[in-house]
């Protein structure tokens, strides 16, 4: 059996109500059905009764006619009409009633002689027969019934003797009587309805008196006190069923207000609990009668009322952490996350309300000199007093965002291109007139501020905006420039604005669309053989038919921080061409790498799925030594995770940047390739050729692997070979070339080498 | 003699039956009946008739006849028919009355005769009321020469109330020559509406104070009237009347008409004292 679904404590309470009337409606059935028992019993016994009765009756009437009978026979003057009649008809109509022998004139008597004849005949007699019934047993009474027209009538007839030792017959008397009036006057007719009774005779029948009773019909008369008795039970069941059904409403009543609305208010408070829509002002006024519920409701408020306060704390935590989440700790300003979100709200609601937008790009100029200038935390000072003042400089209701690094970005609504051009010039003013020799700093820090507007009908290219003033802003960069372009207007006019519209294109659409970054490999030779070892793998860009080359978008790579994306991108491609083995196997690859990317958990997951390649091409990383390394422990890291899957580390570019010894030592790197800047040096003759050298061979000797980077003369060569340096790069031996071309040229040993022995 | 004798107990056990009822015919179809107390032959046969419409168990009757059986006295006491036959009960007073004074006469000597035929040759009449007065009427009709003495107690005329009894009468009379034998309702002895037949009521009518004090005055034998001084049923002046013609009576004061409670004995005494000086005869 399965049960329905769960019912209200309404229904629970109908169903009680309706099953405790139902369980009265039976008990009250019952007590009819057993009082209609007990009735059906009355009836019966009322109806014998009334049979008795009438038995009784009858016998009574037929008694008392023979008492008449006897009286009129044993009466002298009876006898006297028997034997002198001349007064008869004053005896028939007088003297048997003045007498009190016949008690009234529905009783009429008559004579008959000894041979049945009526004694005397008058008009008056001609309801009585004429002769007396000769099948009667004359010689002592008899009664019958005869129908006459319109009644029973009730014959008795009776002898008369002249003595009382009934010797001497005189002759007969004939009691005549209409019988029903005669039994219904009796007043001893209790039980009987004397409406009821009836005799039917047709004219002329004859009855015996005998026979009388089974052909008398009757019924019993209504017993008043069984009425009563059932008038008195059938309103006491109906009041009592009324009782019940008010006591059943009251209840009921009294169910819903003291139990089942405080109970659905309670379940709806939980309901709005659930939903938040609680009302707390609602909980505290309306209180319940029953204790129990009274509790429960108190304890739910109390607890809706701390479940409020902690929600409440909850919620400022929230907001607090929500804020400190959109919030970049070092300027105050919002940071990337809330960059995006703003941002991509704003769009949103520009469906609803168009308007115009500009959106502004800031980036600090030559922040990154400051900052390797004065350090970092004079830079972070920087920035700070930057974003102060770019605040102060936006609209109240305007939102000042770091992307990144020295980058700041507002986008402004319901705003021309000149109000946002006013905009970035108030920054520029109130840049200006901060006080940055407080730090020290007495060059004078600016900003560049690219501008790109989009009108409330063209809302469709609102998302070309950031792209549009990232333009603008390195319009704004430009030599010459006032330091704010607007996207269209300033840029436009500026041809290398275009170009740098062109490779930043490129590097965006690349981002976007894998293939369009093309490695190209570089042979690295190991000496003293010049044997092709590995190859470092080269990006470029092919944009609308001709190549990209780093120079040229890794700048922008670096200003939009688009480092960990960009070097996705290499390495799927890199994945890609390993994957195709053109490569031969045995043969490396080294794998540009900035320090940024390291420390980016996609970049380092896609290298652990890159090192699946590693049995087949053994894989170097090199990390630009001019990287900026702020987490070195971290970076650390991730590089041993790394070594623990077959990468060799390499520092690239070693002698361009800063604390080149610090990385060393923090960092597991096993190969160093010296920068073009230093090998270069080694074709001189001078200190400075020593340094290089003596350097080149302390490193050797400490266990790294040397590789030296632009190697374009054979002077150089050799003076590598001497300095023992294990790998060698450059355009003498090799430029780098496309990897179909690396496949075709492995097909030809040696093809192009140019060794020195 | 047109009698019959039903003496069943008489006949069988002689010495034991001391009370039968007798039976006569006395006209055809009337039959009449009456109580035969036997007592001592030696005494005088007491012939006991009742009042007006009573029969022979009327209390004072009975009462009488039974205290002169025991004092050794035949006692035949009957019941006048009325022309009923066989009557055995009082008749009432609204009945239709077809008996005369004649018819009375006639059963009183047909009563005496009986006794006389029975063995009783001195008879004495003891009547009561209206009985007193049919005796009396006998007395004047040339009665039996075996009766030796009248006792009348609280002898009456017959009473016509405040109906004037000449214009009676005559209209009787008149009824009768007119042969019209309607019943006539007239007040009669203690009968306000009494029916009758017109010669029947004449009959009874016809004895007035006068007659009845005129029958007193020529009664052939021994007499004695016993009245009662406080019998309302008396005319007025009906004591003194009956003094004032020196008739022998006694007067039992305080009695009334039915001489009943204390007075049974005073009438019972004067009753005997008077029987024991009638002169006695064998029957046989």
């Amino acid at each position: 059996m399965k049960w329905p679904h769960a019912i209200s404590i309404k229904q629970v309470a109908l169903a009680f109500i309706a099953g405790l009337l139902v369980l009265v409606s039976l008990i009250g059935g019952f007590a009819a059905y057993q009082t209609r028992g007990v009735t059906y019993s009355l009836e019966r016994h009322n109806h014998d009764a009334a049979r008795s009765e009438l038995t009784t009756a009858v016998q009574r009437l037929l008694n008392q006619t023979q008492e008449q009978a006897a009286n009129l026979a044993n009466w002298d003057e009876t006898r006297q009409q028997m034997v002198q009649p001349e007064y008869y008809t004053y005896w028939r109509d007088q003297r048997v009633y003045e007498s009190g022998i016949l008690p009234s004139h529905f009783v009429r008597v008559a004579l008959y002689t000894p041979s049945g004849s009526l004694l005397a005949t008058r008009s008056g007699e001609i309801r009585l027969p004429a002769r007396l019934p000769a099948d009667l047993p004359l010689h002592q009474a008899a009664s019958w019934l005869t129908g006459e027209a319109d009644s029973a009538v009730l014959y008795h007839a009776f002898p008369i003797y002249a003595d009382k030792h009934r010797l001497s017959l005189l002759g007969y008397g004939l009691i005549r009587l209409d019988f029903m009036p005669a039994l219904l006057q009796q007043e001893a007719l209790y039980f009987t309805d004397k409406t009821s009774v009836r005799l039917t005779l047709k004219p002329g029948e004859k009855l015996s008196a005998s026979k009388l009773l089974s052909a008398l019909e009757f019924k019993a008369r209504p017993d008043l006190d069984r009425l009563h008795f059932q008038t008195i039970l059938s309103r006491t069941l109906l009041a009592l069923f009324i009782l019940l059904m008010i006591a059943a409403l009251l209840a009921l009543f009294a169910y819903h207000r003291l139990l089942a609305r405080p109970l659905q208010r309670l379940s709806q408070d939980i309901d709005a609990m659930q939903h938040g829509r609680f009302s707390l002002q609602s909980g505290r006024s309306q209180t319940m009668r029953i204790i129990e519920l009274e509790n429960v409701r108190r304890s739910l408020y109390d607890y809706q009322l701390q479940l409020r306060e902690l929600h409440g704390s909850l919620e400022n935590q929230n907001r607090e952490f929500h804020s400190q989440a959109r919030q970049d700790a070092l300027t105050g300003s919002h940071n990337r996350r809330a960059y995006e979100e703003d941002w991509e709200k704003f769009r949103l609601d520009l469906k609803n309300s168009p308007q115009g937008v500009a959106f502004l790009l800031f980036d600090c100029d030559r922040f990154k000199t400051i900052n390797d200038t004065y350090g970092h935390a004079k830079g972070d000072r920087v920035l700070s007093l930057i974003a102060d003042a770019l605040v102060m400089a936006l609209r109240a209701n305007d939102r000042l965002y770091r992307l990144g690094g020295d980058e700041f970005a507002t986008f402004l609504s319901r705003t021309t291109p000149a109000q946002a051009k006013q905009i970035a010039q108030r920054c520029q003013s109130l840049l200006e007139a901060s006080v940055f020799s407080d730090l020290g700093i007495n060059e004078p820090v600016g900003i560049s501020i690219g501008i790109a507007f989009c009108a409330a009908d063209q809302l469709e290219h609102i998302d070309d905006l950031p792209k549009q003033a990232d333009i603008a802003m390195y319009t704004a960069k430009q030599p010459g420039r006032n330091r704010i372009a607007l996207y269209g207007e300033d840029t436009e006019r500026a041809s290398q604005t275009l170009v740098a519209s062109r490779e930043t294109s490129a590097l965006f659409q690349a981002l976007a669309s894998p293939g369009m970054i093309e490695m190209h490999y570089q042979s690295i030779h190991a000496l003293p053989g010049c044997k092709v070892d590995y190859y470092e793998a080269l990006a470029r860009i092919r944009y609308h038919g001709s190549l990209v080359m780093p120079d040229a978008f890794l700048p922008v790579v670096s200003s939009r921080r688009l480092e960990a994306g960009f070097d996705l991108a290499v390495l799927h491609q890199i994945d890609a061409d390993l994957s195709s083995q053109q490569l031969p196997s045995g043969i490396g690859v080294s794998i540009n790498l900035s320090a940024q990317s390291i420390s980016h958990p996609e970049v380092v997951s896609q290298l652990l799925e890159l090192s699946r390649h590693s049995a087949r091409h053994p894989l170097i990383l090199e990390i630009t030594e001019t990287s900026l390394i702020t987490q070195m422990a971290e970076v650390r890291t991730y590089l041993d995770l790394l070594r623990t899957v077959n990468y060799r580390i390499a520092m690239d570019d070693f002698g361009t940047g800063y604390s080149p010894l610090r990385y060393l030592v923090d960092l597991p790197v096993d190969v160093v390739k010296f920068d073009i800047s230093l090998i270069n040096k080694l074709g001189q003759d001078n200190r400075a050729s020593h340094v290089v050298a003596d350097f080149a061979r302390m490193m050797s000797e400490a266990g790294y692997s040397l590789v030296a980077e632009g190697v374009e003369t054979d002077v150089i060569l050799r003076k590598v070979k001497s300095l023992g340096i294990a790998h060698v790069q450059g355009y003498l031996l090799s430029r780098p070339v496309p990897l179909a071309e690396v496949a075709a040229s492995r097909a030809i040993p040696h093809a192009g080498v140019k060794c020195v022995t | 003699m047109r009698s019959c004798l039903l003496c069943l107990l008489m006949l069988v056990f002689p010495a034991a039956a001391h009370a039968v009822i007798v039976q006569q015919l006395m006209r055809p179809g009337i039959a009449a009946n009456a109580e035969y107390l036997i007592g001592d032959r030696d005494k005088p046969a007491v012939l006991l008739l009742h009042g007006f419409l009573q029969t022979r168990e009327f209390p004072t009757v009975i009462t009488l006849a039974h205290g002169l059986q025991t004092e050794g006295y035949t006692v035949l006491s009957p019941t006048l028919s009325l022309n009923i036959p066989n009557r055995t009960q009082s008749l009432a007073c609204e009945a239709a009355h077809k008996h005369g004074m004649e018819e009375d006469i006639a059963e009183i000597r047909d009563w005496v005769d009986w006794l006389k035929s029975h063995g009783h040759r001195s008879i004495v009449l003891i009547g009561h009321s209206f009985g007193s007065m049919q005796l009396l009427a006998y007395l004047s009709d040339h009665p039996d020469p075996a009766v030796k003495a009248y006792v009348g107690t609280s002898l009456i005329e017959a009473q016509i109330g405040s109906t004037f009894r000449p214009t009676l009468i005559a209209r009787l009379e008149s009824l009768i020559r007119n042969k019209q034998n309607a019943l006539v309702t007239y007040p009669l002895s203690f009968c306000q509406k009494y029916p009758s037949t017109p010669e029947g009521l004449l009959s009874y009518v016809l004895w007035d104070q006068p007659r009845v004090l005129s029958a007193l005055k020529v009664v052939p034998v021994r007499m004695l009237l016993i009245m009662g001084d406080t019998d309302s049923m008396l005319g007025q002046g009906w004591l003194k009347a009956l003094q004032h013609i020196q008739m022998p009576m006694v007067i039992v004061h305080g009695a009334n008409h039915f001489m009943d409670g204390e007075h049974e004995f005073d009438l019972l005494d004067h009753t005997l004292a008077f029987l024991r000086q009638t002169p006695e005869r064998a029957s046989k």
